[in-house]
């Protein structure tokens, strides 16, 4: 049996959890720069706000609302993630954290749980009282379908927080009142040219043949299909596959135009993906950078420039030493830059790194794990690259955020007594 | 006379100290304040109504939210939209201070109430902290 467990508009829900005043009030949060609504609790939801929306065209609507308004604040996100998934690990010995606010459990010898829908208030209960963050769940046998109940759990009428997919009659109930979009894995092109051909519902892609389907679409299909009628095909390791790219990209609050400041600015993405494909124990073995100006100016900017590292690294200064190689190509005096970013487009699995005889190895993993140290323990950035720089000004824009409850010692909650 | 203290172990070239190995076992203060790690929260005593059990404005509260809360317990909850601290009293449903001038706080249905968590330890700062000080940084 499979699970996906996950926080109801965790963003949102993440904000109230220090907050009563805010418990029982409409909130939503906007992503980087106040740019977009990106999450929108239960109660937002009820007064129609849509996600996704640019946030000066509804900033009216709101304030009539009196709709409560963050910015998101990361570093508390990140700091109840980990405590949520921590709970939800108790209750399964295999977890695997898919993303900030799910996880997917495979159960495997678990012969005495008779009752999953039992289980899984369990695992909401405990969520609730010990993290106050609202979880839905949802099982099946394979982990398309836990994705299905899931969806189920929280959206479909019926369902208080928890479905369970494992007989026909269960499946067939919440596949029907599914579109195709909710089906993990089914994107909104290919639900276009599926609709084409009449189908609408899970349900009616369940019944496809998956052979007909292979042939004509593709062979994630075909899996998917395969998924949706009980065959697992996703083994539980292609589930938790690791990333095969990192991005770090990001608008600027204010437009970049010195020479310094862009290099800071790619610099410190450079520095984040590093960071993130040493988590994973990846190397990069080729480098994006990229900066362009706003698609919206007269003079539209862009250009981007692949690195080739002769050895994969992890190494942070091997990358800002990248960037620097390639950043007079890409900087250009009096463009107005918006927006600039770094990917890792080819990564290589740390264990099984080919070692190249007229190449030294570049890596320093001593090095590595004591900046990684630092940083983690006094927040990021405490050591970093001097590239990087030290200037803020391309910093996010966040207008509305809340203290860092848990990671600030001045930020503590106050409780009057 | 001037003397430079030397330690002994400084004195002693080849020979590692025998404490060194020891190092890792420093005691740690989560270890003993905190026994739900993952069910814990931190937060600052704000005002006077429990100096009578020795909570005092600005000291520090840790938080159990796994534990459950029995009559006698000193709590915190959410009442009315706020963190309070105070002494549960179920029978009577009514928050009980710690001081002869805050008299008790009847809970009613109106009321927002939910419990957020037993506190399980007070920290008390006899000296300002500049960690806590929020106009020093």
């Amino acid at each position: 049996m499979y699970a996906l467990v996950d926080a109801v508009s965790y963003y949102a829900s993440a904000e109230k959890v220090f907050d009563p005043s805010i418990r029982n009030k409409p909130v939503v949060v906007l992503t980087n720069n106040d740019g977009c609504i990106c999450a929108v609790c239960p109660l937002a939801k009820k007064l129609g706000i849509p996600k996704f929306q640019p946030y000066f065209q509804v900033k009216s609507f709101l304030t009539k609302h009196k709709v409560i308004i963050r910015s998101s604040n990361y570093e508390l996100y990140a700091d109840l993630s980990e405590k949520m998934m921590n709970v939800i690990a108790r209750f399964c010995d295999n977890q695997y954290v898919y993303s900030i606010d799910e996880s997917f459990l495979y159960f495997k010898n678990y012969a005495y749980i008779k009752d999953w829908h039992q289980y899984g208030h369990e695992i909401r209960k405990a969520v609730w009282r010990e993290t106050r963050l609202p979880v839905g769940v949802g099982f099946g046998t394979t982990s398309t379908l836990a994705k299905a109940a899931n969806h189920a759990a929280k959206k479909l009428s019926g369902y208080n927080g928890v479905a369970v997919i494992d007989d026909d009659s269960s499946r067939k109930e919440i596949l029907s009142r599914m579109s195709l979009t909710d089906v993990w894995g089914v994107g909104p092109r290919l639900s276009k040219r599926l609709s084409i051909l009449g189908i609408k519902t899970a349900w009616q892609l369940a019944n496809q043949s998956p052979k007909v389907m292979k042939d004509q679409f593709s062979v994630v299909v075909e899996r998917t299909i395969n998924e949706l009628n009980g065959l697992p095909c996703l083994s539980w390791d292609d589930v938790r596959q690791d990333k095969k790219e990192i991005f770090s990209t990001r608008s600027f609050g204010q437009r970049v135009t010195d020479y310094n400041g862009l290099k800071a600015a790619i610099t410190s993405h450079g520095c984040i993906v590093a960071r993130k494909t040493r988590k994973q124990r990846s190397l990069i073995k080729r480098l994006l950078v990229f900066a362009s100006s706003s698609p919206h100016d007269d003079n539209y900017y862009k250009k981007s420039i692949i690195y080739e590292f002769p050895v994969a690294t992890d190494n942070t200064l091997k990358i800002a030493e990248g960037i620097a190689d390639v950043f007079n190509s890409i900087y250009l005096s009096g463009v107005y830059f918006y927006r600039c970013g770094v990917g890792a487009i080819e990564i290589e699995n740390q264990q099984y790194q080919q070692q190249d005889m007229f190449n030294a190895n570049v890596n320093n993993p001593e090095l590595m794990q004591c900046y990684d140290h630092i940083n983690h323990r006094y927040g990021n950035s405490t050591v970093e690259v001097a590239a990087a720089g030290q200037i803020e000004k391309w910093q996010m824009r966040r207008d509305f955020l809340s203290p860092s409850y848990t990671s600030k010692w001045r930020d503590i909650p106050k409780i009057i007594c | 006379m001037k003397v430079i203290p030397i330690f002994i172990e400084a004195g002693i070239s080849g020979f590692e100290s025998p404490a060194a190995e020891y190092k890792e076992l420093g005691l740690s203060l989560d270890q003993l304040l905190i026994s739900h790690p993952d069910a814990t929260f931190i937060g600052e005593a704000k005002g006077q109504s429990m100096q009578g059990i020795g909570i005092f404005d600005g000291d520090i509260l840790i938080v159990d939210r796994a534990k459950q809360a029995s009559s006698g317990d000193v709590i915190v909850a959410n009442f009315n939209g706020c963190f309070v601290c105070k002494i549960l009293d179920k029978s009577k449903a009514k928050l009980l201070s710690a001081s002869p001038v805050h008299s008790p706080v009847a809970i009613t249905p109106e009321d927002e109430f939910q419990i957020e968590g037993v506190v399980t330890r007070s920290i008390r700062m006899h000296q300002p902290s500049n960690e806590l000080m929020s106009c020093m940084l």
